[in-house]
């Protein structure tokens, strides 16, 4: 659902009509962990420009962001009961705005996964395939928006948890440049991998999202004072003589012939449209070493960032004799296994004995990846690649080999934009049977105008804009 | 078997900030609990930190004080571990870039100088500060956040005594900088004392405790002298010192054990993520060395170009409202030496430090000043200026005193020689007794003029009067 098709409605018909689908397909996609009552926003509205860009636009946020007075669980047990005492920078933004937020969207715990399994509320469906994933971490959100309930929500993404999830629910997904838009108020996972980003059902939504939400916050020591571009108006679509590199470890490890075939397609269209096509190889150890790589410093930043979860300010607390049982009992019973797991690999990087053999390690290896990635676009405008060797994978699917290729570089080298903060996102580009497929797009720090640009020339080949899975009861 | 002590010392000394190290939230000492704070400060999901720049300033101007070699590259590490005052389970520090490194301050002691070299001064965040009562813990989270500097020395102090001229220092240096209010009682300057005691002649270090939680300067040399005793103790025994944090009892007037280093902790510190590395300004750095205020040393070698005795030096320096208070006051003043005379005495006496500190007190500087110099000039008697003292500190002008209690300094030399004439023919026998060789009949005489002018003629004029005209009334 577009913009464009919303502004069709007067205002408070888009935000009921929002919040009732919401409610509507929430027994079968899952993806909702709490709803907002618009009405004091509807309110403030009144007040408001009606030429804003986002003017009554319901929009809904991934369950990490705060916003006062309302539940922000994280999609977890520990925070169940969190009632968040303050905005975010991009809630503030989304409000000035005039975008109208109607809920939070279900995600793994704390954006801690790839599929959305391991939320509170448990997984979220997949509205192609009710028995597929949809991707995560930022699940709810992407759901939300290929079902049509919202036309954008906001998705965070720490290795891939906004373009994964978009690849496989059909729709755009951007994690932009590193310090492009705030992260403060945003529930981290990693702090050095996390990206603020959203979702949208075409590319030229898409640029006005980012044209919002992106700018330089005094709250967020790490976001960029590099102005913000009108990337809306500046977005032609025109791919002449702008230069693809295909990493061909990504498309080499694919073993779905069906996704190899119209990516290749989609080349050929490129390249018919006046575009440089090469391939491009980085090194293939470097990419095999990617995801241990992330798993280290993820989880020792996030057993850090979590510290703070001990349930004596906030949060489910349990009870204890003394302050030290007050946090032991609450935090054994506010982790399910997966965090704890997470936590004791982070805490374990962290050891001083083995930082240099781990934690350090690890970033001297993030070192040389984003080398490799600088080197690469150097050469060409943007890297491109399949988001994923397939559609959604089923919610009960066990059979992943952990240690093959097709799963260490096809199903995880899009951290390569967390490692670097190079901007990166994902749009549809063809199906595998009734499952959406996306294509990876990412460029150089701070090239978004670019990339959206890439991305709308490809929309306007594939024409597979504004898609919108509709479930019913 | 003689002993030699060894101590290294600890300080974390808040900085004088109006907000906190990381976010905008007040810092406020003594405000009603957990009124200053904000979501930063109580660590709630989603919070960053934002570095408060005064307090990098602050940090700066302690570094070139204590002769410190800066980083320009602010660089900032997570310090992790649980506990119920720090909200975010990890506290933000410099422990592997500190802003500032190999410095030293001068002291001095009985044994002489001595230069204690500083092995760093990083900046960090403090924690909440936790009450027990009963059975019950509290927490003031205002305290969380507030900004910190740790400066640590090496461990070239010997005595007791050096420790506490060490702090002591160190705290009066801070204070002129202004960049902490230093109140050891409330806490906002904290030492960790570290001390090991080896036999004379050895190299190797003892076994250390580490005391805390000491409230004045006093109370450094007296925990200090008590934890040498009962480690050379324990050592003459043949016993172990056990390394262990332990406190000074004000009441028992000796340390008392806290708690036991079983093993030490990881901390696993790593790179805070949400700073990153920010490059300091070489003008920036340049324009705070250029404008950094008077420190102790170079006040007190203004003070002897002035001409003050090392006495007064030492009185004024060494307090730092009351040395400003001086300096407040000499501008125009005819007799520095007599200024500093009632700086050090009277005024001390009547203006509690507090009121120094604060400038709250009625006493009107240029009414002081009047009366100092009336003093100097003879024109008014020292008990006559202890009379007008008691007025001035009510905030009332000297003039209008001096009026009210109708002090007339008689030192007209005109008024004065009719007053000394009568008195002398009223006593001619003093007179004869004068030129006798009884000295006392001069005091006598003294006497009936200062009776005679009910206490008004001019002592030192009187007295010079009286002289000249008892020579020329020689017999």
């Amino acid at each position: 659902m577009s913009f464009t098709s919303v502004k069709n409605n007067p205002v408070e018909k888009r935000v009921l009509e929002a919040l009732d689908k919401a409610h509507l397909v929430q027994p079968i996609l899952n993806a909702m962990v709490s709803f907002i009552d618009p009405l004091s926003q509807l309110e403030d509205l009144k007040s408001k420009d009606k030429n804003l860009p986002f003017y009554g636009i319901p929009v809904a946020l991934k369950d990490l962001v705060n916003m006062k007075d309302t539940i922000t669980t994280g999609s977890s047990k520990i925070l169940d009961n969190y009632v968040s005492p303050y905005d975010a920078t991009i809630v503030r933004k989304l409000k000035e705005a005039g975008a109208i937020i109607i809920g939070k969207a279900s995600c793994d715990t704390f954006g801690m996964g790839g599929t959305n399994k391991t939320a509170a509320t448990g997984p979220v469906h997949n509205p192609y395939d009710l028995s597929r994933m949809s991707g995560g971490s930022s699940g709810g959100s992407a759901v939300l928006v290929a079902s049509g309930v919202v036309p954008m929500a906001i998705g965070t993404d720490t290795g891939d948890s906004i373009r994964k999830p978009a690849a496989f629910c059909g729709i755009v997904g951007v994690k932009p440049t590193y310090g492009r838009i705030s992260r403060y108020g945003i529930i981290p996972y990693a702090s050095s991998l996390d990206h603020v980003g959203f979702f949208t059902s075409n590319v030229s939504d898409a640029a006005v999202s980012l044209e919002v939400l992106a700018g330089r916050d005094d709250l967020d020591m790490t976001s960029s004072f590099k102005p913000v571009e009108k990337y809306s108006s500046l977005l032609k679509g025109d791919l002449k003589g702008k230069r693809f590199g295909i990493i061909t470890n990504v498309t080499n490890a694919i073993q779905n012939k069906n996704t190899t075939t119209q990516f290749n397609n989609l080349c050929e269209k490129l390249k018919a449209q006046g575009a440089i096509v090469s391939e491009i190889t980085l090194n293939e150890d470097l990419m095999k070493a990617m995801l241990p790589t992330y798993y280290v410093i993820a989880n020792a930043e996030a057993t850090a960032n979590h510290s703070n979860l001990d349930s004596l300010r906030f949060g489910v607390q349990l009870e204890g004799k003394d302050n030290e049982e007050v946090m032991i009992a609450s935090r054994t019973a506010g982790f399910g296994p997966l965090l704890r797991k997470r936590f004791v690999i982070g805490s374990y990087a962290l050891f001083t004995e083995n930082q240099d053999l781990i934690f350090r390690k690890a970033q001297k290896v993030r070192r040389l990846i984003v080398e490799d990635v600088k080197k690469a676009l150097s050469e060409v405008d943007c890297l491109i690649a399949p988001a994923s060797g397939n559609g959604a994978p089923l919610i009960e699917d066990t059979q992943i080999d952990q240690l093959s290729s097709e799963y260490l570089v096809a199903e995880n080298f899009m951290a390569l934009g967390n490692f670097s903060g190079y901007p990166s996102m994902t749009l549809p580009f063809g199906f595998d049977g009734v499952l959406p497929l996306g294509v990876n797009l990412t460029c150089k720090p701070f090239e978004e105008r670019l990339m959206l640009d890439l991305a709308k020339g490809i929309e306007d080949l594939t024409q597979l804009n504004d898609l919108i899975c509709e479930v019913k009861p | 078997m003689n002993y030699e002590t060894v101590i290294g010392i600890e300080i974390h000394c808040e900085l004088k900030t109006k907000s906190k190290m990381f976010s905008g939230a007040p810092v406020s000492y003594g405000a009603q609990p957990n009124t200053c704070v904000n979501e930063i400060d109580l660590g709630h999901p989603g919070t960053l930190p934002s570095l408060n720049k005064e307090a990098v300033r602050k940090a700066l101007q302690a570094c070139m004080a204590l002769n410190l070699k800066i980083d320009p590259l602010i660089r900032f590490d997570r310090k992790n571990y649980y506990y119920a005052d720090l909200p975010k389970g990890f506290q933000i520090t410099q422990q592997f870039h500190p802003i500032g490194s190999s410095g030293y301050i001068d002291i001095d002691t009985a044994e002489g100088p001595l230069r204690v070299r500083i092995n760093r001064l990083h900046m960090e965040e403090d924690t909440a500060k936790q009450y027990h009562v009963e059975e019950e813990s509290w927490i003031d989270f205002n305290r969380a956040g507030t900004p910190l500097v740790e400066i640590v020395s090496e461990a070239d102090m010997r005595s007791a005594s050096q420790a506490m001229a060490y702090v002591d220092k160190l705290r009066n240096i801070l204070m002129y900088l202004d960049v902490t209010d230093g109140k050891m009682e409330e806490g906002s300057l904290r030492c960790d004392i570290n001390i090991s005691l080896r036999p004379e002649g050895t190299e190797a270090f003892g076994t250390k405790t580490e005391i805390k939680n000491i409230n004045s300067i006093s109370n450094i040399e007296k925990a200090v002298s008590s934890e040498i005793i009962r480690q050379k103790a324990l050592l003459e025994a043949g016993k172990e010192v056990q390394q262990a944090t332990r406190r000074y009892d004000d009441v028992a007037k000796d340390t008392v054990m806290m708690r036991l280093k079983e093993g030490s902790v990881d901390y696993k510190y790593f790179p805070e993520p949400n700073i990153p590395p920010i490059q300091l300004s070489q003008v920036w750095i340049d324009e705070i060395r250029n404008s950094l205020p008077e420190l102790p040393e170079a006040r007190a070698l203004r003070y002897k170009t002035l001409g003050l005795n090392e006495y007064d030096i030492k009185q004024l320096v060494q307090n730092k409202a009351l040395s400003d208070f001086f300096d407040a006051l000499i501008p125009s003043i005819k007799n520095v030496k007599l200024a500093a005379n009632w700086c050090c005495g009277d005024i001390l006496s009547a203006l509690s430090q507090k009121q120094l500190e604060e400038k709250n007190y009625q006493l009107k500087l240029s009414e002081l000043r009047e009366m100092i110099n009336a003093l100097h000039d003879q024109a008014i008697s020292s008990k006559q200026a202890k009379d007008i003292f008691p007025h001035l500190l009510k905030g009332e002008n000297y003039a209008s005193i001096v009026d009210e209690l109708k002090i007339v300094m008689v030192s007209e030399h005109s008024s004065l020689l009719k007053l000394v004439e009568e008195t002398l023919d009223e006593n001619p026998q003093s007179i004869l007794d004068y030129h006798g060789g009884k000295d006392r009949a001069l005091g006598f005489l003294v006497g009936q003029l200062m009776k005679k002018s009910k206490g008004q003629a001019n002592p030192a004029i009187s007295n010079q009067l009286l002289k000249t005209e008892l020579d020329k009334r020689k017999p």
